[in-house]
């Protein structure tokens, strides 16, 4: 495997989920107050980065500028620009559409959440010790999350699927503000359960979990389309916020 | 002095400035986002005269202005060269040179021309 050339020095600091979700909220409604309001998905955020943020985005090839990794944004803090791989442009790869606005709003996510901490202490900036005009922080797509990389995912996903119109996406196309359990997913997909072996997305799953986590993208498949994020995302957001459940409480009526 | 800007630099500064994004401004123009974002990085030669045509217009600036800050010529320049093609490079060449009052004032006397020659 290709050894990395990763500087890691310290972390940011440790910040709550719903502090997390909380600035993502004040950020849309910083938006909306500026420029328009946003009632209904998706999330505009290509205009939060260019117009309201006023960062420099940027198609990159990451490829040739990180040939040993597999990246998909950065950001440069003091020239505010914010790149993404050429590779996730919607227009001419339309099934990235989820993932470039991913990306997207984890770089803000970044700027938000992270660049008073790396002013105060620029020997951590340089997380790839090769030139000086690499980026402050390189996000890859294949690496095990550390705090500053979980952070701005979770700031992504709030940004992108804010709770209330998750919540009113959910009731309406369902009908019902209730959460669904993964035994009733089961049930519905029985036919689909029973076929062996078990395809999704071109791979053969064969643990319990992968398989409940296939049902519930399949599920949410709408939504996600909804929201213009991919149905991984989604179906994290709605775990997160409890409408997919393991079982569910029995109800007083 | 400060430098003058790029072309690169001024489409992002105006396009920034008309409330478009690049995603957006990329579909107006109907090129890919990449691409535009190339131009805008300088990586890549600014667009065609007709391309640039059409920014310049969607931004509400000179068109003729703007090509020529691209490094091209208007789409309509050549075919009027061919039509005459001694004299309008004869013009060309003692217009050269002229200050901006003094153009203002040849092209006034040339309108002048052509609105009695149409008479």
């Amino acid at each position: 495997m290709a050894r990395r050339s990763v500087a890691l020095r310290s972390e940011v600091p440790y910040l709550h989920e719903k502090q997390i979700e909380r600035e993502a909220d004040v950020l849309l409604q910083e938006f909306s107050l500026k420029f328009y309001a946003v009632t209904v998905p998706p999330v505009p955020v290509d205009d939060i980065t260019e117009l309201h943020l006023q960062l420099a985005l940027e198609y990159k090839d990451m490829k040739a500028l990180f040939p040993f990794a597999d990246v998909h944004g950065a950001i440069w803090f003091e020239r505010k620009t914010v790149g993404v791989d050429q590779s996730l442009d919607p227009k001419t790869n339309p099934s990235r559409l989820g993932r470039y606005h991913f990306t997207l709003a984890h770089e803000v996510g970044h700027w938000r959440l992270h660049r008073e901490h790396y002013k105060k202490n620029p020997a951590e900036r340089r997380l790839f010790d090769d030139r000086t005009a690499t980026p402050d922080v390189v996000c890859r797509s294949s690496e095990a999350k550390k705090p500053v990389e979980w952070q701005a995912d979770k700031f992504a996903s709030c940004l992108l699927m804010p709770r209330k119109l998750v919540y009113a996406a959910w009731s309406s196309r369902l009908g019902t503000d209730a959460s669904i359990s993964i035994g009733e997913l089961r049930r519905r997909y029985a036919d689909t359960l029973a076929t062996e072996p078990f395809f999704y997305r071109g791979q053969v799953l064969t643990e319990e979990e992968d398989k409940d986590n296939a049902l519930k993208e399949e599920q949410c498949r709408p939504l996600a389309d909804l929201f213009q994020v991919s149905q991984e995302a989604m179906r994290i957001r709605l775990e997160t916020l409890k409408l997919y459940v393991k079982t569910k409480e029995a109800s007083l009526f | 002095m400060s430098k003058r800007k790029t072309f690169g630099q001024l489409l992002r500064e105006k396009r920034i400035a008309k409330k478009f994004s690049l995603r957006k401004f990329a579909e107006l123009v109907g090129v890919s986002p990449t691409y535009l974002s190339q131009v805008e990085q300088e990586n890549v030669m600014p667009p065609t005269a007709d391309r640039v045509k059409r920014m310049a217009e969607l931004l509400g600036e000179n068109p003729d202005e703007w090509t020529g800050l691209a490094g091209r010529v208007p789409g309509d320049v050549p075919g009027i060269i061919h039509k005459q093609p001694t004299e309008m490079p004869k013009l060309m060449r003692e217009a050269s040179g002229l200050s901006p009052k003094q153009m203002q004032e040849l092209m006034d006397q040339l309108r002048r021309i052509k609105k009695e020659g149409d008479e």
